[in-house]
């Protein structure tokens, strides 16, 4: 009887422990064993869901009104970066629209004050690897190919790998450069 | 969400923990062969070697941490590290503009046209902040090139030291910071309370001269107390003695392409002054090199081994201070030329001078063993080729240095080279940023001056203590406005930060009727003023304004007066923004008649020296006056000659020292009539052996800089004051010093010694003109190397596939494989490219210990060769980055394929995969592999911090952290940037598209960058080229192929003179053709 407790209390407190560590994280999408571990796997922060200044909706912007990525987004076509969208481009239609809404005033007051928006990097590259949207885009490949369907989110969360090995495979499926210094230099 | 990284970047910072000796590097070859080139003079003069007795004083590597210590915090990081791991590492915040500028794209630089160190160049800037300085291709001076200064404006901008607001010494005691306001109030004040206000500024051709004068009418004092001075005491020589010859000054522009023959008296037009060193550099190098079967000569006659007469075909050595006689003898052989040109009356006028000096002509061309016969070749030569003749060094100019420069002008007279329009004197000569007399006038009425203004610039330092600066400079209110502290502001009540050039507005008329503009290229990064506007407030809080509100707008009512006279069609504002976007125009080139060559036989009053050992004061060729001592780019550059870094060092003749018994580093004392210093010997080849040279811009005043603290000695202080009695510029060469041994040896950081690849053949080819003129139509394939490593090829029965080879075939491109060029008929070892290197690709400086173990990182290094007699070297330079092997040893090395061949005939490192073994350093011949011993982090350089800003950095490349192994990578960036370019436009990248850094800011052209695969591109066919050759390719035309690592750099061999255009020969050193090393 006392060895049969024993043993089971052992396997309670470690289902536990698992169940434990299954369900924390620390934020939404952003569990444990996507973001510290998973056997046979790397960190590839898929997921990753940060904390933003306010819940842009990318959902109300894409799908509902059909803005164009690259309206806000207005360099990903010409340079490296894509480009956050600067407070006016913000304010262009937040002037007039929902200003009653408490992340549009909060804008509006960013605004005023001329302070610009922190936000938090969703999709960030280590820095010895070096992404340049600009042929990517000329290319014609959707956003959606490595963002995920942005239209369908709330606020961004990290949908693709990044990994290098998912460069990787799309780069000789569609015959692009693959030497090391095409992205590390 | 607390960072571990920064835990770990506080430990990074413990990075001595792996300095495990204070062992100098010795290069690894274990016996010398002693073959045509020599890099150390103990190859040739073993006797001259450091000795290994005397006490060594060069200090030792503190370790601050122990091993033990590293390990306990090392582990204690690493528990953070898993503690804190639910947290996305590097949490990292993408922060975009309130408003954003409508001309920018986020990743895209911007390029604006502005005017630094007198050269016309291009501000590369990222987000608002300069990354890189460009020459202006357009500009017709700079011709796309850049100076070492220019370029290194970058450091100096972000610098640390530099002052964050204005001080005001308030007396007794009470120093401290101050707001513009109360400096403008306090000021004002003073300027009332003074009888004479003075200006002391940095000489300027533009409209500074003109706002100081308006500044000083506008308070009701006298034009005449403005006062120009320029450390360049050329400007000023050149000048007065066009002054005196023709009667009107300037500096004449010089040609130079079209100039087969240019003679040189102690020139140094090359190095990093001169009037126009870019420029000279620029068209020298057309004129000179060797280009379809044609080559000038250049004929050097100096008392010091310059970078210039390092050039030189044929170089004859004189004593200092004898440049007046031997172009005097080189005069007289003209004048004798019945073909030489000169009106009678000039020529008369001339023969009166030679006549003046018949004795000592004689003396001194006895004593330095020039015979008649030499001139007269020379005469004939120089009248047939119509030859140029430059005179005198910017930096060490003798009592002399105004006769110097009339023997010059007398030379060109007669060879014509002002009739023909080689040198131009009466239409686009160069305007004198200075004025002769200045400083000297400035000497005398300072005791009357109450306020001074010193304007960006430091007298303080670059004149030498004994000629009275310290007294000038004192009881009087001294206002110091200078963009970084220095000595001069050591005497100053109101020490007052200006703009770096990069942020301010200016004006240059370089050349009489073409005028460039500076306007700054980023906001303040301090909390500096334009010295200009500091007047315009001074002037308007004593009621006195002068009708504009900044002096932007001073500057645009100028170019209103310039817009009117040229009559533009235009709105002035379409016009402003033009020249804005240009950066430079030209109105109406100023003319005037050619004036004739006056009776100055009289005038010229020439002051002998005493014989015994001289001093020469000269510009250290990175440093320049000591204004570049406090950027670590300039100091880790090297000196071209000695490769030394941090420090001060005296050249002697290797003879001469083994007569005084020194030896290399030896500590002495060098003691002249006003002072002594200590310094490590350097025995140099080619100098006169009563010359000793000692590069300014060392010793520079502890405190000022963390760069420039305890970096040599200051060689200004042993001189006395003596002044050219015709500009009134002191006199830094040619003052007698005693050298004494004190039995010390102090290690100099010469990287000449690292990296070594001698004792190996076909490293550095020379080819002579006569076999390059019987083979210029020849072509080469270097790629065609056959039985590529045949031990390893299958034989008959081998169970080894072809795969097993130690090089497999790579996929290569079918577009594009990239491929340089270095013409070492062109490279004078300025060193340019190095610092651009350093700029553009983040290589950290690791300051002078690092260095003295070999730790330097340079991707691009210049090896200096000597060749020939240690009395008169020929000296070759061959700058050595990554030769991009397709047969790379180091790729074969490599155990985590961190070092791989890229499709487009790169060998790229990939830094995130590598892991430290450092076998591919071990496996380069070349030696261009650098590891990274540290993280040099960008608050640490070398053993000083150093808090360099991090927006300095170029956002392009990776910036590398500790254990990683990096090298040239061709300036990928560059290469990815041109080719999303030329994708975008669905064609390929066209030559010349794609410029390397180095191939950017070369002065000389002597880089090409390009496809080697596109067979009509400068770059494949410079490949071609019957002078091409690999490093360490053997010699293929007699079917051997050396190491056969087939590099993508080539080289195109130095040519000599060997007499076949039926000119006298070299200094006849036996230089064989081809391949050296026997």
């Amino acid at each position: 009887m006392a060895t049969v407790s024993k043993s089971f209390s052992q396997l309670a407190k470690l289902v536990m422990l698992v169940t434990l560590l299954m369900s924390s994280g620390c934020g939404r999408g952003h569990k444990f064993w996507t973001n510290w571990w998973t056997p046979g796997d790397t960190v590839d922060n898929v997921g990753y869901h940060p904390e933003q200044p306010i819940d842009f909706p990318h959902n109300l912007h894409v799908k509902n009104r059909q803005i164009p990525c690259e309206y806000c987004h207005s360099a990903a076509r010409r340079s490296a970066s894509a480009g956050i969208p600067p407070l006016n481009t913000c304010i262009g239609c937040h002037k007039y629209v929902r200003t009653d809404k408490d992340a549009i005033k909060y804008l509006n007051a960013k605004w005023e004050a001329k302070e610009a928006v922190q936000w938090t990097k969703v999709h960030d590259l280590p820095d010895y690897v070096r992404f340049s949207h600009r042929p990517h885009v000329q290319k014609g490949i959707e956003c959606s190919q490595c963002h995920g369907d942005v239209g369908e989110m709330t606020t961004v969360y990290q949908a693709k790998s990044l990994q290098m090995g998912w460069c990787i495979e799309c780069h000789q499926a569609n015959k692009a450069p693959i030497s090391c210094a095409t992205c590390h230099y | 969400m607390r960072s571990i990284d920064s835990d770990l970047r506080g430990l990074e910072d413990k990075r001595e923990v792996f300095v495990t000796n204070d062992q100098p590097f010795e290069s690894p070859a274990k016996e010398f062969v002693p073959g045509t080139f020599y890099v150390n003079i103990e190859e040739v003069m073993p006797e001259l070697a450091e000795s290994k007795d005397e006490q060594d004083t060069s200090g030792e590597l503190k370790l601050p941490v122990d091993r033990r210590d590293f390990m306990r915090l090392f582990s204690a990081g690493a528990v953070m590290a898993s503690a804190a791991a639910c947290v996305r590492r590097p949490v990292e915040k993408a922060v975009p503009y309130v408003e954003q500028p409508k001309d920018f794209i986020p990743g895209i630089a911007n390029y604006y046209a502005t005017t630094i160190d007198r050269l016309g160049v291009v501000v590369k800037t990222r987000e608002g902040r300069p990354v890189f300085v460009e020459g202006n291709p357009e500009h017709p001076l700079s011709q796309g090139s850049v100076s070492l200064v220019a370029l290194s404006e970058l450091q100096a901008l972000y610098h640390p030291d530099r002052r964050q607001a204005p001080q005001v010494n308030y007396g007794t005691n009470r120093v401290g910071e101050a707001t513009w306001d109360e400096v403008y109030d306090r000021l004002a004040t003073k300027v009332k309370g003074a009888k004479k206000v003075a200006i002391l500024a940095k000489g300027t051709t533009g409209h500074g001269v003109t706002f100081y004068k308006d500044f000083l009418k506008a308070i009701g004092q006298s034009e005449e107390n403005l006062y120009l001075y320029d450390s360049n005491s050329l400007y000023n020589a050149v000048s007065e003695a066009h002054r005196l010859a023709f009667g009107v000054d300037g500096l004449p522009r010089a040609d130079l392409r079209r100039s087969k023959l240019l003679v040189g008296l102690g020139s140094e037009f090359l190095d990093v002054s001169g009037v126009s060193q870019v420029f000279d550099t620029k068209s020298w190098s057309v004129g000179h090199a060797f280009r379809a079967g044609n080559k000038g000569r250049f004929v050097q006659f100096e008392s010091r081994l310059t970078t210039t007469g390092s050039k030189a075909d044929e170089r004859h050595v004189i004593g200092v201070g004898d440049e007046f006689a031997v172009g005097l003898a080189f005069v007289r052989a003209l004048a004798k030329l019945s073909e030489a040109k000169g009106s009678a009356a000039e020529k008369a006028n001339i023969s009166a001078v030679v006549e003046a000096n018949k004795s000592l002509i004689e003396e001194t061309t006895s004593r330095l063993k020039l015979d008649e016969a030499l001139f007269d070749k020379l005469a004939s030569e120089a009248v047939a080729k119509k030859a140029v003749i430059l005179a005198g060094e910017s930096g060490a100019s003798t009592k002399n240095a105004t006769l110097v420069q009339v023997v010059a002008i007398m030379a060109n007279v007669l060879t014509g080279a002002y009739a023909e329009r080689l040198l131009f004197f009466d239409q686009g000569w160069f305007k004198n940023p200075t004025r002769p007399g200045d400083l000297a006038r400035f000497l005398k009425d300072a005791p009357e001056i109450d306020l001074l203004f010193v304007i960006n610039t430091n007298p303080a330092y670059t004149l030498p203590q004994s000629s009275g600066i310290a007294k000038a400079l004192s009881n009087k209110v001294v206002v110091s406005m200078q963009a970084m502290p220095n000595e001069t502001e050591d005497y100053a009540e109101f020490k007052l930060n200006t703009h770096n050039p990069l942020e301010a507005w200016g004006d240059e008329e370089l050349v009489a009727g073409f005028w460039s503009i500076q306007q700054p290229t980023v906001r303040p990064a301090f909390n500096s003023r334009q010295a200009e506007d500091i007047l315009l407030w001074v002037a308007a809080k004593l009621n006195k304004p002068m009708g504009v509100e900044d002096y932007r707008s001073y500057l645009r009512e100028k170019w209103r007066a310039i817009y009117k006279d040229s009559g533009i069609n235009k709105d002035f504002e379409v016009f402003f923004k033009a020249i804005q976007r240009k950066g430079f125009f030209v109105t109406q080139l100023a003319k005037r008649e050619m004036p004739s060559f006056g009776h100055v036989a009289d005038k010229l009053k020439f002051e002998p020296t005493a014989s015994g050992l001289k001093l020469v004061a000269h510009f250290h060729s990175k440093l320049y006056d000591g204004y570049g001592a406090d950027r670590p780019v300039l100091q880790e550059a090297g000196d071209s000659l000695t490769t030394v870094v941090w420090d001060t060092w005296v050249a002697m003749h290797p003879k001469k020292a083994r007569e005084l018994g020194l030896k290399y580093n030896d500590l002495v004392v060098v003691k002249g009539p006003a002072g002594s210093f200590e310094a490590a010997v350097y025995p140099m080849p080619g100098l006169h052996p009563d010359t000793v040279a000692v590069p300014r811009g060392g010793g520079k005043k502890v405190g000022l800089s963390r760069v420039s603290d305890g970096v040599g000695v200051d060689a200004l202080q042993v001189l006395n004051a003596e002044f050219d009695s015709h500009t009134g510029d002191p006199v830094t060469a040619g003052q007698l010093v005693e050298i004494t041994k004190t039995g010390k040896r102090y290690r100099l950081a010469a990287m000449q010694k690292h990296n070594d690849i001698a004792n190996r053949r076909d490293i550095m080819q020379v080819v002579k003109l006569s076999k390059a003129v019987e083979k210029v139509r020849d072509e080469k394939d270097l790629d065609n190397v056959p039985d590529l490593y045949p031990s390893h090829a299958p034989k008959p029965g081998d169970l080894r596939s072809p795969d097993s080879y130690l090089f497999p075939d790579w996929k290569a491109s079918d577009t594009y494989r990239w491929g340089l060029s270095i013409d070492l008929d062109r490279c004078n070892g300025c060193g340019t490219c190095v610092v651009a290197c350093d700029l553009e690709n983040n290589v950290p400086q690791i300051g002078r210990e690092q260095v003295s173990v070999g730790r330097e990182m340079h991707w691009l290094r210049i090896d200096r060769y000597f060749s020939g007699s240690v009395d008169n070297p020929e000296v070759s330079y061959q700058p050595v980055g990554c030769q991009h092997c397709n047969h790379a040893p180091c790729e074969a090395v490599c155990p985590v394929f961190a070092t791989t061949h890229d499709a487009e005939g790169m060998n790229s490192q990939t830094y995130n995969r590598c892991v430290g073994t450092r076998y591919c350093a071990n496996a380069c011949p070349y030696k261009v592999r650098r590891f990274n011993w540290f993280t040099h982090k960008w608050h640490i350089m070398g053993d000083r911090p150093m808090d360099r800003n991090p927006r300095a950095l170029n956002p392009d490349v990776t910036v590398r952290t500790r254990g990683i192994m990096e090298k040239c990578t061709f300036c990928v960036q560059r290469i990815r940037d041109a080719k999303h370019n030329a994708k975008q436009q669905n064609r390929l990248v066209f030559d010349g598209e794609i410029r390397t850094a180095c191939q950017t800011v070369c002065p000389a052209d002597a880089i090409t960058f390009g496809n080697l695969l596109d067979p009509n591109s400068r770059v494949s066919r410079n490949r071609k080229d019957h002078r091409a050759y690999l490093l360490l390719g053997g010699n293929p035309e007699e079917g051997e192929y050396g190491l056969k690592t087939l590099p993508n750099v080539s080289y195109l061999a130095k040519v000599l003179h060997d007499g076949s255009d039926g000119v006298a020969a070299g200094d006849g050193h036996e230089l064989g053709a081809g391949h050296q090393h026997p």
